[in-house]
């Protein structure tokens, strides 16, 4: 459960999914043929592919929803919710639900009470705060009493689940684990269920983990700091101005309330794609599909959020003091993932800032020795609004980010300047092949992708045309999109700069 | 308006949780599962070549694509003490030095413009190379594969770029407060010292040499240390017959690799403090010595970590994450290897606050193992789910192969995975409290705590856990001071320069009469950015050794103080006055001690010695160096006189600068006279050859007025 904050290795991978068929005599559509999709009357999208190699399959759900879509004053709370998620269900993780339920209501209501008293600030009533804190602790201390802690995660790890986990992003949300590949009818229990009857137990202690995971990856993490900063001035109007993880007082402020709406407004089958990857027979899943997930009544899908971000009109910088070591990030606003420029966008990254022969790696890396490390990536902080295309830099001791500044701009200008060679072209889509290929290599994986592909393009089988996209890019493009995109006013600059100098 | 169809959607959610009763809400428990299919453990074919080269294969024909791992036995272990961190730059360089037929750069550019990859890499206790390539291109990853392990040249300037950065992550070791826990508890553990725990320093780093590489490659890189596994798209004889052209003919010698060191482990409670002021959450590590896969309780251990520390539902996750929300991740294990003993350990991060209240917790759980036996159904967590998992072991072909490589090298037999899971079906719950009682020892555990002490709910002196050990961080700079050749000669020549020097600056009666200095400067710092900060700072120095520093920016006062024996400072984090540590207090001895008018003054009683150490340029200038050497022979900083003028010129001294400890170079100029001295008004400081500040006098008393409580602690 955790929320890709530093989502930076978690986009380089994506990046690098950019896709082809039909090479080197390898037949890709007979890959293609063993995908099914069906769409259940509630609207749920079903995917399943038949994989033999062994007893083994993997499953994700993809809920379209992410942290662009935190309610304002709630940042976080579509992270909060994956973790609400693992709570189990009516039927799984309570002595007694009735009970339990009548318990939670009481807690809740202290707790709103509580809340608004708190809000108050200095305004409060110290005699009231007290015993509404009393009382609030003896409320959820009782409803606790009738909790099986875990029971979901351990239900799935006695099972022979592995790799339990989900991720909260800002453009979606989701869930995954692998079973053996006969126990399907435990997943589409579980997994059902658990978008059908939640129920958010233990969430006020769960709020307590939520603020140490935003500790260990933003406060006490000095990049991940950067990184929220590096947000907040890229997007003034969009919500992808918003950490993930959410602040600490909104963390601290949220209610079952909230939670339980968010649930209904972004859980919708209509709003959810299940992939499953395995030795399963693609009759039986849907069969079990129907059987399980058919049971959650139609609702509508909520709409795509209206707000655009207005182009800047200049540069934007902040700069972070700290006693660490210096790291620099820069990025340009670009469309997002599905518009026509993208795999121009994709190849000039690669161009630049991808493996050992890229541009600023030789220059920086190699040739200067300036720079521990330098890398491009593209689709930051999300990928379904329009998103950013980034460079970061650690420079090497001795090094500074001025100089990380100045060197990356100067290669940025050389691929504004002059067409790169054909057989770089060539590379590129030669690199993008290979990834492709490697990626069909595990269950999880594909999964994950047709899950993706299905949620952001309507469409699976998009993942194979990506490489009709990349490979229709040519140097003029790449030159043309770095024109357009790469310019001062479009960029955004963040850096950690050593104090104690 | 907008929240007006928040109390909509409440209720509905309302009707959604307490609807139950659905058709099929049910009991997973009672799910009834068919068989499932049978597991095919894939063949893997053993060859060994006639040079003792052993071959894993494992044809698969899925996908295009060509995988290959290779074992080398040889790792850090084997490093020098006076260079850890050679192993680690051979397996890099390896790769990137190139070889007798390509350049390393050429290597990256036929891989890369294939999406192909072939790495290497030598960790602790093996090296590795890893081939992955599109099965059209087999031939090129072999070839480049075997270019690498058999020729390659270590290029010079790939291993100054291999130094550098890994110097660079020294540098950085201690951004994470999570990585500073792991590292600093194997030291804890295993020894300062220990193959299994040590790391490189600047200076182990700074001293190796590209000879030393070609000697490590040298003397492990041989045909019967090495074991390869190839996996994925090939066709099994073609293969065979490849390999042998390209390693065949890589003749063995007689030669072995020394083996794995002992461990010595001693069982005490102790406590380890690292203070980290500027994280708001404590990152935990507690246990001691763990165990061998070899030993007969092995078994049982699988399934007490499993109920102890594992995932979701265990002890550990259920008590400190779920039902005291003090951490959001927290885990124990106690860890076997095959050849060393692993490390029990407990991990948990918690805000500031909460940090002795949750290793009070943490200690409850590891403790309660021992007393209350697992229940059925974490027997059931435990054992089943090893046992249901079992399938995951196989689900990747890469990973069967390099499983079967790893036991080959220690002789363990092909289905050694298979005798564990038999033994782990006959584990019971008596057997897990048995294994617990016998191997954790929750009194005798060390403790290391990494976080912020002033916000801790318990001191780390007060938690009643046995000693405290401060641990210092600080990471050691790398260079070594200047030799400097004291003779007759060159002490005869560095006094005779220094005195002329003295002369020039106005005499030696002049600074003798020196008592106490009053300047005023201007500070610019190349800020953020490359923008330049200026700030305002008052200095007032009694000689010899009473100092106060004040300096001024943007509205706050950042204070320096010392009285020689006490001193005080502004603390940069929380903006307070805190008294001076006795590091702080050695530093402005020494800052003293290096101070020219303290030196010019004290000529005729020297607390040093003056040794001319050679001559060059400052700019245009032509200097002669002075050395200035204390008693036992540490060099106290380095003088550079101007040949014709005498004047002071220039002032170098190691220091600690934004990147990093390193030399400093004062750079002096603006000479003026002020009553009867020439002082130098402007004085730039440099590192690395970088400017990193500029500092301008705006007034100079010598002998002023001294406010009364100037170096009494500030109000």
């Amino acid at each position: 459960m955790k929320i890709t904050a530093s989502k930076l290795i978690t986009v380089l991978v994506i990046t690098l999914l950019l896709s082809t068929s039909g090479v080197l005599g390898f037949d890709f559509s007979k890959l293609e043929q063993s995908i099914t999709k069906h769409v259940l009357k509630n609207g749920l999208t079903v995917l399943v592919m038949e994989r033999h190699d062994a007893p083994v399959v993997s499953f994700v759900t993809y809920a379209n929803v992410g942290a662009v879509d935190d309610p304002k004053g709630f940042t976080g709370l579509a992270h909060m919710f994956e973790h609400m998620a693992f709570k189990g269900t009516t039927t799984l993780g309570t002595k007694d639900i009735n009970k339990e339920l009548e318990l939670i209501a009481q807690e809740d209501s202290v707790f709103l009470k509580l809340r608004e008293e708190r809000a108050k600030g200095r305004f409060a009533d110290s005699a009231r705060l007290e015993s509404l804190t009393t009382a609030y602790n003896e409320a959820r201390d009782a409803s606790y009493q009738l909790v099986i802690p875990n029971k979901f995660g351990n239900v799935i790890e006695r099972e022979g689940g592995v790799g339990l986990n989900a991720f909260t992003s800002m453009d979606e949300t989701v869930y995954f684990f692998s079973l053996p590949s006969n126990k399907v009818e435990l997943w589409m229990a579980l997994e059902s269920e658990r978008f059908l009857h939640p129920v958010l137990r233990e969430m006020y202690k769960e709020r307590d983990v939520v603020a140490e995971e935003r500790r260990m990856r933003t406060d006490s993490n000095p990049i991940g700091r950067l990184i929220e900063e590096f947000q907040a001035i890229a997007y003034k109007a969009h919500p992808y101005h918003n950490p993930g993880i959410g602040h600490m007082s909104d963390i601290q402020y949220y209610s079952r309330k909230e939670a339980k709406a968010f649930f209904d407004k972004y859980y919708p089958p209509s709003n959810l794609v299940i992939a499953i990857v395995g030795d399963v027979s693609t009759d039986d899943v849907l069969k079990l599909a129907e059987k399980y997930w058919g049971r959650i009544p139609y609702r509508p899908a909520p709409p795509r959020i209206a707000t655009v971000e207005p182009p800047h009109k200049d540069e934007r910088r902040v700069v972070m003091e700290d006693p660490a070591q210096p790291f620099y990030i820069v990025g340009w606003h670009i469309p997002e993932a599905t518009h026509p420029d993208r795999p121009a966008i994709d190849a000039l990254v690669d161009y630049l800032g991808q493996g050992r022969t890229s541009l600023l790696y030789k220059n920086l890396v190699k040739e200067k020795k300036a720079a521990l490390q330098v890398g491009a990536f593209v689709g930051y902080p999300g990928d379904k609004y329009p998103s950013m295309v980034a460079i970061y830099a650690m420079p090497a001791s001795g090094h500074d980010n001025t100089e990380m500044e100045e060197e990356i701009f100067k290669e940025v200008e050389k691929v504004k300047a002059s067409l790169i060679p054909d057989e770089e072209v060539a590379k590129i889509k030669a690199r993008a092949k290979a990834s492709f290929i490697n990626q069909l290599d595990n269950n999880q994986g594909i999964a994950m992708q047709l899950a993706a592909y299905q949620t952001r393009w309507g469409d699976w089988h998009q993942l194979f045309r990506e490489l009709d996209r990349i490979n229709a890019v040519t140097a003029e493009d790449i030159q043309r999109v770095a024109k357009k995109y790469l310019t001062k006013d479009n960029r955004v600059v963040a850096m950690l700069n050593t104090s104690g100098s | 308006m907008k929240y007006k169809l928040v109390p909509i959607l409440i209720t509905l959610s309302l009707l959604i949780v307490f609807t139950t009763g659905s058709v099929y809400s049910q009991n997973v428990d009672k799910l009834k599962y068919p068989k499932l299919n049978k597991l095919e453990v894939p063949n893997v074919e053993k060859i060994t070549l006639d040079n003792g080269i052993r071959l894993y294969l494992l044809q698969d024909n899925s996908l295009p694509i060509f995988h290959g791992s290779i074992r080398i036995n040889c790792g850090g272990y084997l490093d020098p003490d006076d260079k850890i961190g050679l192993a680690s730059i051979c397996g890099t360089v390896l790769r990137t030095g190139g070889t007798s037929k390509w350049t390393g750069d050429e290597i990256d550019e036929k891989l890369e413009a294939i999406g192909g990859s072939v790495e290497t890499s030598i960790g602790a206790l093996s090296g590795s190379a890893r081939v992955n390539i599109l099965s059209d291109y087999t031939d090129l990853g072999l070839e480049v594969l075997a270019e690498i392990l058999r020729n390659p040249v270590f290029d010079k300037d790939k291993i100054d770029l291999a130094k550098v950065q890994a110097r660079s992550e020294i540098s950085r070791r201690n951004d994470d407060p999570f990585q500073i826990a792991l590292r600093e508890y194997r030291k804890i553990i295993y020894g300062t010292n220990s193959p299994y725990a040590r790391h490189p320093e600047y200076a182990t780093i700074n001293a190796i040499e590209r000879t030393d590489l070609v000697d490590y490659h040298r003397k492990y890189f041989k045909p019967q240390n090495i074991q390869m596994a190839f996996w994925g798209d090939f066709n099994r004889d073609d293969l065979l017959k490849k390999i042998k052209t390209y390693f065949g003919d890589w003749k063995k010698d007689a030669t072995t690799v020394p083996p794995l060191p002992q461990v010595d482990y001693k069982f005490e409670q102790a406590v380890y403090y690292i203070n980290k002021p500027d994280v708001n959450q404590t990152n935990i590590l507690m246990g001691h010595i763990g165990g061998l896969t070899t030993d007969d309780d092995y078994p049982a251990r699988i399934v007490m970590n499993n109920i102890l520390g594992g995932g979701f539902g265990s002890r550990m996750f259920n008590t400190v994450r779920s039902k005291e929300g003090l951490a959001y991740s927290t885990f124990a294990s106690y860890t076997a290897n095959i050849k060393y003993p692993g490390v029990f350990y407990a991990f948990a991060s918690t805000k500031s606050e909460t940090t002795g209240k949750c290793i009070k917790e943490v200690i409850k759980v590891v403790k309660d193992m021992q007393k209350n036996p697992p229940t059925e159904d974490e027997m059931r967590m435990g054992k089943d789910g090893y046992l249901n998992s079992f399938v995951f072991n196989f689900d990747s072909k890469g990973e069967v192969v390099n499983r079967l490589m790893r036991y080959d090298f220690y002789g363990l037999p092909d289905d050694y995975l298979f005798q564990e899971k038999e033994k782990v079906e006959k584990v019971t719950a008596d057997d897990v409290i048995t294994a617990a009682k016998k191997n954790l020892h929750p009194d005798a555990m060390r403790i290391l705590i990494v976080g912020k002490s002033d916000d801790f709910d318990t001191p780390v002196d007060k938690l009643g856990l046995g000693a405290v050990d401060t641990i210092d961080i600080t990471i050691p700079s790398g260079e070594k001071p200047k030799e400097v050749s004291v003779s007759n000669e060159t002490v005869s020549k560095g006094v005779q320069i220094l005195k002329q020097a003295i002369d020039a600056h106005g005499g030696l009666d002049a600074f003798k009469k020196v008592k106490s200095v009053n300047i005023k400067s201007t500070l610019t710092i190349k800020g953020p950015g490359g923008n330049e900060m200026s700030l305002q700072q008052e200095y007032l120095r009694v000689y010899p050794d009473k100092s106060r520093a004040v300096t001024k920016f943007m509205g706050m006062n950042f204070v320096e103080i010392t009285d020689g024996t006490t001193g005080w400072k502004t603390d940069r984090a929380t903006m307070k006055v805190v008294p001076m540590t006795e590091d702080d207090l050695k530093k402005k001895k020494v800052e003293g001690q290096r101070n020219y008018i303290q030196i010019f003054g004290a000529f005729d009683d020297p607390y040093y010695k003056a040794v001319y150490d050679g001559s060059g340029t400052i700019g245009d200038t032509p200097v002669d160096y002075v050395a200035i050497v204390d008693k036992d022979g540490n060099n106290i900083c380095r003088l550079g006189i101007d040949q014709k003028t005498h004047l002071l010129k220039v002032r170098s001294f190691m220091g600690e600068g934004p990147m990093g400890p390193g030399t400093i170079e004062e750079r002096l100029s603006n000479f003026t006279d002020v009553q009867n001295l020439k002082v130098p008004m402007t004085s730039e400081m440099y590192m690395n050859g970088q400017k990193q500040m500029t500092s301008n006098i705006t007034s100079f008393i010598i002998n002023g007025d001294i406010p009364a409580n100037s170096f009494a602690k500030p109000e």
